[in-house]
């Protein structure tokens, strides 16, 4: 496979108080876990709270074009570990 | 014209306590500044107590216009006691009272004085001199000058003129020549060196040349920058009316000046009218506060409320230095000196989510408190737009 996976963690306000925070320890594990397979970044907001947010269901993160709700550093790896095996 | 004062100051070594005292005031209603600094006779307590109250009287005699600057400065002088021992006044002073528009009535007592420098040249205005009625070879130095945009004033105290005095190379000390050829090196230099800078390359200069690099008095150097102001905008909060994005996108675009974007769809929407894409900084976030962003054309792009909070939060507690996203906030606000703000009002319905720290404000509100003590505490000129 030659694409990068790329996955972006959202830093808008309602995500990061929400717990995106945290999220950020992907910026280093990931690249140490999966090398340059994948591609991890801070977006500044993508826009999903105010759309989705009778649902509350901050903080999100998005791989590839998959969006991932109330987002957590095992959802996430769960989510690349799928696309990588495809 | 813009006035840009600060003054830096170097305690006498083996002191703990300033001998000098500066004291300055912005009048914004009456497009005014008020400065004054003052010597304390011998160093320490002593001197500070004595600098500091010539200074805070003659501040409060010139406030308020209910004495001419003359006047105030004619009754300190023939009031202030004489020592004892050394048989001269308590303390020595220099005041200012200057407007916008450049008008400056200065007087002297016994400090240096005053180099004004107009293209890297120093002028020498007249003055009248006053002879104190109470006190014998006592007087004062009047001056009334027009400053022009690009001029400045540096006062000092005796601290700086006869620094290195006695020592090996400077048998009478830096003088006030000495002091002259210094600046106007640093000026070629730096021509547009701000007034917090040059007091204290002034200040640490005295220093330098003192025997040990110890002050042997107390160092003070006050400067004044004549200057057009500087202009920054911040856009935080997208607009009430989506369909006037492209607008508002464009008024921050043309605008002159310095540039900040407050907020994640903020920072989004200008991405996206303007078509200049945003990159994230890879660092992690330091602290409780997302990282910055950057965008061409922008000088710096920070999440809103969270980041706007915590920037208020410095500026009360006067806090600056901070490497996060709200500590380069407040660099940037401190290095402007006219603000405006565009602020949309659009409301994001998660923020009012009970699930979420109840620290997350209404952003007009914290704007209003942000304007404030820009205001109040730093004497910025702040303007507000609602959109």
């Amino acid at each position: 496979m030659d694409k990068k996976i790329s996955v972006n963690v959202c830093l808008g306000t309602t995500c990061f108080v929400m717990g995106s925070s945290n999220l950020q320890e992907l910026i280093e594990t990931v690249p140490a876990k999966y090398g340059d397979k994948v591609e991890v970044s801070g977006v500044p907001c993508l826009g999903l709270c105010s759309i989705d947010w009778e649902f509350s269901k901050a903080p999100y993160v998005k791989v590839d074009d998959e969006i991932i709700k109330e987002a957590t550093v095992e959802k996430v790896l769960k989510a690349i570990d799928e696309k990588l095996k495809k | 014209m813009f006035i840009d004062i600060d003054c830096s100051q170097m305690k006498k070594y083996n002191q703990n306590a300033y001998g000098d005292y500066f004291v300055s005031k912005r009048y914004p209603d009456e497009a005014m500044l008020i400065a004054v600094l003052s010597d304390g006779l011998g160093s320490g307590i002593k001197a500070n107590i004595l600098s500091c109250m010539t200074a805070t009287m003659l501040l409060r005699f010139i406030e308020g216009g209910q004495i001419p600057i003359r006047k105030a400065a004619e009754i300190i002088m023939n009031s202030l006691p004489v020592c004892q021992i050394r048989k001269i006044s308590y303390s020595t002073f220099s005041a200012i009272k200057v407007d916008d528009d450049g008008n400056a009535k200065i007087v002297e007592e016994g400090n240096p004085e005053f180099i004004w420098i107009r293209d890297n040249e120093v002028i020498q205005p007249d003055y009248d001199t006053i002879p104190s009625k109470t006190f014998k070879n006592r007087k004062m130095r009047v001056y009334k000058i027009n400053l022009k945009l690009g001029d400045r004033l540096i006062f000092c105290s005796d601290g700086v003129t006869q620094a290195g005095l006695g020592g090996g190379r400077l048998k009478l000390g830096l003088r006030r020549e000495g002091l002259i050829v210094l600046l106007k090196d640093k000026l070629k230099e730096h021509p547009d060196i701000s007034s917090t800078e040059f007091s204290q390359y002034i200040v640490n200069q005295a220093r330098n040349i003192e025997t040990d690099r110890l002050p042997k008095d107390d160092i003070s150097a006050c400067v004044l920058y004549f200057r057009e102001p500087r202009e920054a905008l911040v856009f935080t909060g997208p607009p009430f009316h989506q369909e006037k994005d492209s607008e508002y996108a464009r008024i921050f675009a043309n605008f002159k000046g310095k540039k900040a974007i407050c907020g994640g769809t903020t920072a989004n929407l200008i991405s996206r009218e303007l078509n200049r894409p945003i990159t994230m900084d890879t660092t992690i976030s330091i602290g409780k506060l997302p990282a910055c962003s950057y965008m061409d054309g922008v000088d710096l792009v920070t999440e809103g409320i969270l980041t706007l909070t915590k920037a208020l939060e410095y500026l009360e507690a006067n806090t600056p230095d901070i490497d996060n996203a709200a500590g380069k906030l407040v660099k940037f606000f401190l290095d402007s000196d006219c603000i405006n703000f565009m602020v949309g009002a659009k409301l994001n319905q998660a923020h009012y989510d009970p699930a979420l720290p109840i620290e997350i404000e209404i952003r007009k509100n914290i704007i209003k408190k942000i304007a404030a003590v820009l205001q109040d505490k730093y004497f910025k000129k702040v303007n507000i737009q609602y959109m």
